[in-house]
């Protein structure tokens, strides 16, 4: 491109200029870096520093700006230029804030800045700015699968903010579990008495709403696409297929009880022990009468017993708390006492749960009369009078009681389709002509709840238990598979007032997923960004890495093996280009060049300097910016290091490692987040996969002659400020121990 | 035709904790103007000042930094800071809101460099730490605080201190004769996320926090676990400095009490267990004893109980305290009450009691407009004219997932608003 | 086995709850603990009873209406009022006490020479005689509970008391005689006969 003019402009405020030679870094920005404007300012993030360079946009047609000032987390408002190519050298954070004072340190920090200007000239060179891809065409139509409770509440709200919904259920009819209770949990102050669930109304509604079209006795044939164009084929019972087109899809498919046969010693499956949704049943059929046991007799005692089948730490039931059934069972005690006052209804537990303003629900059964018993139920007798044998845990005494019905209240299981580890190790072994694998392919496949037909599996992944829940505190709808989100008890076991709120929320985060896939911009964590991976497929060797490793499935693979870049599932990690062994994969703005010229800018000093050289690859969302933060805290470190932020550490590609080991580094420090089971990173598995990967440098290493100390992978948090700094200055030291790199003058 | 409703396609989200930051984010990525007014002088509230995230023992700056990236990349989130929301009028899609915004002294001129900080002698109680140290009165709130610009304490200005601020400042920042300002500004649906404070632990008298130096609540407690508290991250008791080695934490300090919080504040089990995880890494060799009512953590983090439970150091003892009392001799408190599993009286010394201390909503005593529906606790449960709603913990007590969760819910409620009332205006 | 308490227990069979809902004075609070414990530890005669309040309110609601009832807890209160001042839910813990003594009574069902209770009976006599407490009498039937041997013995052990208190004329001993009693006594004891009836069958005890 013969249009490109590249400028670098320097910042000599906040000591830059008292403690680095400007002048220099000037000369070295012109000479070595090949910028065509070179300015330099004592104050550039204010007004007229801004105007400067806004002006050089404007009239100088400076397409790629360097700014070498404070760190690229600082001044972002100020130095946004969003038409033009930016990399920002970190020279206050990173090099005046980071070494230490002194003038024994002049010569080194020094070194350390233009190298910092070199890599960020180089950088830039190689940078273009996104250009976006806007799709006309592009659906915001919701789809919403399962027309419980939390599937009617998604499609209502997001209908109701202006959106077609598509609302599938296979079932005849709308409602869900809620149809089979009586009454539900209160959701607002005084919290005193179970309220109608509501379910009817919202049907109705739901079915008289302009922008909702329900499919009923439906279920998802297959989902094709990514968001802004998943095409979804909707199988009728009849047999007969439509097809929509959506933006985006809220998942909702709830939940099944868990199994009362599976509770013998609670005496599930016996004559009058009911599961929680058999009572909802009985008191539906009472319908405000007196309650009674399917054999016709009047209920005149009642037991219920918590966490049946649940909290169970033995490995046999869920290990689990449902959360929902300490409420559930109050307001079931409330059926009984608001019927008859009379009747016996003791609620036996061992924690009883209901945070929040459960309280109030707990004190308000108290009231009526529900006796709450701690104590562990250890064998139930079921019968014309059932008996309970129990370790009452506040009178110290293993004892027993008698009642009419006793209820278990036993836990969700949730309904979230294929279990992608399992369907994955089907597959395999099918592939392999596994006959038996074969037919488990199969039933999987019928349990399937989207049928995606995604390289990596039909279903959401799930996260623990079956769940499809986030792994993410501070992100509950950090899914894996852009554009879909799990909604109610299939997420996380929840109440009906969780589910609704859930629900909500998830419309809101489908409705974004399709407003952002039209605009081509992609979704949480990297929103908005508008760079996408482009492949040269003529350099590809259809290895297959990048649509495995594809943490959110977004490659895909077309009949002759080549993958197939899904840009609106993609949320721009970079895993992809980490995995290449080719290096066909790039961004526009962040690719193999533009690190690898950083990696190559670097003046390494030679082996008679005492100089090491060590490269930091470091995760942008936690390392570097505890790496910025051991500069604002002056937490010191070696001025030998040079630090590179990369999107994910799945994203580095090894060439960069052989590439500096090559060139005369001494050392790399890779710093990504923790992995593991309590794993940080926002891309997976980016740091598992760097361990992984740097597994094979090892190898190189070793053919190359080079210590494996050499490359070093650490976890950081984004706490570790004044650790990072020690970690710095240890490995420098064990470094210094260990020599120069033999590969020093080689390079 | 409806008769002409003025709208305003602008949402207003008040407080910048978690969830204002979440209902801001979630309504501005789906197009939406937004407004997120935070009365302190940085975003990030409560769950900054937090060492640790349970269950996964995370830290909660790290989706701090996502959420900062997200809001300085987007162009449809204004930020003020300093700013509380003095009168709201109107109704539903036409808000009019009053905003009064504190004087920060420092203007957008700041880069942050230190100079003022450096400057002041002044030293003012530090809130990020819950006012356990103190820092200078020119100061950055914490090393994450957004808008990364300094602050300068009211007391100082008009002083020599204030002065000296001004004169170290290179770049024209600190301005001293910066007033308070009042805004008003049209909206169409506003978010509630003011958040929580914790309960007055003063109120709580058996438990002497106003008396025995050696009983802390959680929160501070935090600050003492963090690397970056006042401590440097050794628990340290605030009668000698002495090492903590045998730390009691007491459940539903406030919270389940019709004395005092009539509802439960459901964070405090897991806060708990997670600060037995606190002390563990930070002494394998102390003890934690947890005494508690019912130990309330639902769904999987049934897991990390059931992890803490394994930890031969940790012990539960199923009992309300019923009072401390003080060994003078060493400053330990001790703890009376009574095991009810089975009836077992104990008298027993600690070096350090934590008080798991309730959730109150931050706006409990203050004067919200008329129209906002509270609950017998005084969380908001949402508006009259149906066009403002809680989030977050001003919604109900929550933990920070579902906070989150309950955020994202309000940002298309609010979306909705401002939905119905431009397509009622263009029928 | 007293007539009333044959007849409460043909009245409220198993059901000890409802039992002391009805007839104890405050009764109907006991089903709104939460075994939270904190009575149990702030009551100064902790160390002395066998049961904690916390515990007798789990017994009645497990039904141990015998080992309740002939406990000696309830009759350990001095009404000090922490349990009440702390309790989390507010449970009129003192007055529930006092009101299942007083119902322990009823029945008949405090063991034999439980002090407390003899004090209580011996004192009430005392006061409904004439309308106004007995320093005199009241302290002699005390001593005497005993037997006449015991009478005497207490009555030497505590004789510098007693001089004491006539000296400081606290004490009169005339009043052996009988002593002054309030206006219209009679009037009194039928007033405190209808109350009880009124209150007893408002409580089914008539």
């Amino acid at each position: 491109m013969a249009d490109n003019k590249f400028a670098a402009y320097i910042c000599s405020g906040c000591g830059i200029g008292d403690i680095l030679d400007v002048a220099k870094l000037e000369r070295v920005a012109k000479v070595e870096g090949k910028m065509q404007i070179i300015k330099t300012h004592p104050f550039l993030c204010n007004e007229e520093g801004v105007k400067m360079i806004r002006d050089d946009i404007a009239n100088e047609g400076v397409t790629h700006v360097c700014i070498a000032a404070c760190s690229r987390r600082a001044k972002v408002e100020a130095f946004s230029f969003p038409t033009v190519a930016l990399s920002r050298a970190n020279l206050r954070e990173g090099v005046i804030w980071a070494v230490a004072e002194g003038s024994e340190h002049d010569e080194v920090r020094q070194e350390m800045a233009e190298d910092y200007v070199r890599m960020s000239c180089a950088e830039v060179k190689k940078m273009t700015v996104p250009a976006g891809n806007v799709k006309e065409s592009s659906s915001r139509k919701i789809l919403v699968v399962g027309g419980g409770m939390s599937g009617m509440t998604a499609a209502k709200a997001a209908a109701d903010a202006g959106y077609e919904v598509v609302l599938v259920e296979k079932t005849g009819q709308l409602g869900g579990f809620a149809n089979q209770m009586w009454k539900r949990m209160p959701f607002n102050a005084p919290y005193a008495e179970a309220q109608p669930t509501g379910a009817a109304e919202l049907a109705a509604e739901l079915s008289a709403h302009p922008k909702v079209k329900i499919y009923l006795n439906s279920t998802v044939a297959e989902t094709a696409g990514a968001p802004g164009r998943f095409k979804v084929k909707i199988a009728a019972e009849s047999g007969s297929v439509s097809e929509e087109l959506c933006g985006a899809i809220v998942q909702a498919s709830g939940f099944t009880t868990y199994p009362l046969e599976k509770l013998p010693e609670l005496g599930g499956g016996q004559p009058n022990v009911v599961d929680q949704a058999g009572l909802e049943a009985l008191a539906k059929a009472a319908n405000g009468g007196p309650i009674k046991r399917p054999d016709g007799k009047e209920v005149k005692s009642v037991v219920f017993i918590q966490c049946a089948g649940q909290r169970d730490d033995s490995g046999t039931h869920l290990p689990y708390c449902s959360g929902h059934c300490c409420g559930t069972s109050i307001k079931q005690a409330m059926y009984f006492k608001d019927q008859n006052p009379d009747i016996d209804t003791v609620v036996m537990y061992t924690d009883l749960r209901v945070p929040g303003m459960g309280e109030d629900f707990y004190r308000s059964a108290q009231r009526k009369g529900v006796i709450f018993t701690k104590g562990k139920a250890s064998k139930v007798t079921g019968g014309d009078t059932c008996k309970v044998e129990f370790k009452d845990l506040i009178l110290d005494e293993d004892t027993a009681t008698e009642a009419d019905l006793v209820v278990l209240a036993t836990g969700q299981v949730p309904n979230a389709g294929v279990n992608l580890d399992e369907w994955t190790a089907t597959v395999t072994a099918a592939e392999s002509g596994d006959e038996a694998a074969k037919t488990k392919k199969a039933e999987l496949q019928k349990i399937s709840v989207l049928n995606l037909n995604y390289r990596q599996g039909p279903d959401m992944p799930q996260l623990k238990y079956g769940f499809a829940d986030s792994h993410f505190i501070c992100f509950p709808y950090e899914t894996r598979r852009t554009g879909i989100y799990a909604a109610g008890p299939m997420r996380r076991p929840m109440d009906m007032f969780q589910a609704q709120e859930d629900a909500t929320g998830a419309a809101l985060k489908a409705i974004q997923a399709a407003e952002n896939a039209a605009l081509g911009r992609a979704a949480h964590p990297r929103a908005w960004d508008l760079s996408f991976p482009k492949a040269r497929l003529e350099g590809c060797t259809q290895c297959k890495r990048c649509t495995v490793e594809c943490p959110f499935g977004a490659i895909d693979e077309d009949e002759k093996r080549f993958p197939v870049f899904n840009e609106e599932r993609c949320r721009r990690c970079g895993t992809c280009m980490g995995a290449c062994p080719v290096r066909v994969i790039s961004f526009e703005n962040y690719s193999c060049d533009t690190v690898g010229m950083q990696v190559k800018a670097v003046e390494v000093p030679d082996e008679d300097e005492e100089k090491p050289r060590i490269l930091i690859l470091a995760c942008e969302n936690d390392a570097y910016p505890a790496i910025d933060m051991a500069g604002m805290q002056r937490h010191t470190y070696s001025a030998f290091v040079r630090v590179i932020p990369v999107r994910c550490l799945g994203s580095v590609n090894t060439i960069w490692i052989t590439d500096a080991l090559n060139s005369g580094y001494d050392g790399v420090m890779m710093m990504g987040c923790q992995k593991g089971e309590n794993y940080q990173c926002h891309f997976v598995k980016g740091s598992e996969m760097a361990y992984y990967r740097l597994g094979k440098v090892g190898d190189t290493m070793k053919g190359m002659g080079l210590e494996p100390e050499r490359m070093q992978t650490y976890e950081i948090a984004i706490t570790d400020g004044a650790r990072v700094a020690k970690l710095i200055n240890d490995y420098v030291a064990q470094l210094n121990e260990l020599g120069p790199s033999p590969m020093k003058g080689f390079g | 035709m409806t008769a002409s409703i003025a709208t305003n396609p602008t949402i207003l989200v008040v407080g910048g904790g978690i969830a204002g930051m979440t209902a801001a984010l979630e309504a501005a990525e789906c197009g939406k103007q937004v407004i997120l007014a935070e009365k302190s002088p940085t975003l990030g509230g409560r769950t900054s000042m937090l060492y640790r995230y349970f269950p996964k023992m995370c830290h909660p700056t790290c989706g701090l930094e996502i959420n900062l990236k997200r809001i300085r990349g987007n162009p449809n989130v204004r930020v003020m800071t300093m700013t509380e929301v003095a009168a709201v009028s109107g109704t539903r899609g036409d808000y009019t809101v009053t905003l009064k915004i504190k004087p920060r002294y420092v203007n957008e001129n700041c880069t942050a460099c230190g100079d003022c900080g450096k400057a002041v002698t002044t030293e003012v109680p530090n809130t990020f730490n819950y006012g356990l140290d103190k820092v200078k009165a020119a100061y950055l709130p914490h090393a994450m605080a957004y808008p990364q610009r300094y602050v300068i304490d009211p007391s100082i200005v008009g002083t020599a201190d204030g002065e000296a601020a001004k004169a170290a400042c290179k770049y024209g920042a600190v301005d001293l004769a910066m007033q308070e300002q009042t805004v008003e500004l049209k909206v169409g649906s506003i978010v509630w996320a003011t958040g929580w404070r914790p309960y007055d632990a003063n109120r709580i008298q058996p438990y002497g926090y106003d008396r025995y130096q050696n009983v802390i609540t959680s929160v501070e407690f935090e600050r003492l676990c963090d690397p970056r508290g006042p401590t440097g991250g050794k628990i340290l008791r605030p009668s000698d400095g002495k090492e903590a080695k045998n730390i009691a934490f007491i459940q539903c300090a406030g919270s389940r009490d019709e004395n005092h919080l009539r509802h439960c504040s459901r964070i405090c089990c897991m806060a708990t267990l997670k600060q037995t995880m606190y002390v563990r890494e930070i002494d394998p060799t102390a003890k934690s004893t947890v005494y508690y009512i019912d130990i309330r953590v639902i769904d999987r983090l049934e897991d990390f109980y059931q992890d803490v439970q394994k930890d031969p150091n940790v012990s539960f003892v199923k009992s309300k305290v019923a009072r401390i009392a003080l060994n003078e001799a060493n400053g330990n408190p001790i703890l009376h009450g009574v095991n009810t599993e089975g009836y077992h009286r104990y008298a027993n010394e600690h070096d350090l009691v934590v008080l798991a201390i309730g959730m109150e909503p931050e706006v409990a005593g203050v004067k919200l407009p008329d129209d906002i529906i509270l609950d017998s606790s005084k969380f908001i449960e949402g508006s009259k004219s149906a066009g403002m709603f809680g989030a977050g913990s001003a919604a109900s007590p929550l933990d920070v997932n579902r906070a989150v969760q309950s955020a994202t819910a309000a940002a298309l409620r609010a979306v909705q608003v401002i939905h119905k009332t431009a397509s009622t205006e263009a029928a | 086995m007293s007539e009333a308490n044959t007849q409460a227990l043909a009245r409220y069979k198993n059901n000890f709850l409802k039992e002391v809902e009805e007839r104890v004075e405050d009764g109907q609070w006991v089903k709104m603990c939460m075994q939270c414990g904190v009575c149990a530890g702030s009551c100064p005669f902790g160390p002395h009873w066998e049961h904690s309040p916390q515990k007798i309110f789990m017994m009645i609601r497990a039904g141990k209406r015998e080992e309740v009832l002939t406990s000696d807890s309830m009759w350990m209160c001095t009404s000090c009022y922490n349990c009440i001042v702390r309790c989390p839910r507010k449970l009129p813990i003192t007055h529930i006490m006092h009101g299942l003594a007083n119902y322990a009574n009823r029945l008949g069902l405090v063991p034999k020479g439980q002090p407390t209770r003899d004090i209580a009976v011996l004192f009430w006599k005392n006061v409904v005689k004439n309308g106004r407490v007995n320093e005199m009498t009241f302290s002699l039937a005390m001593y005497f509970r005993d037997g006449l041997g015991q009478g005497i013995k207490n009555a030497m052990a505590m004789k510098d008391i007693g001089l004491g208190l006539m000296k400081a004329k606290r004490l009169n001993p005339m009043e052996i005689f009988g002593g002054h009693t309030c206006k219209d006594k009679s009037g009194l004891q039928r007033m405190i006969a209808k109350a009880r009836e009124i209150e007893d069958k408002r409580r089914g005890l008539a």
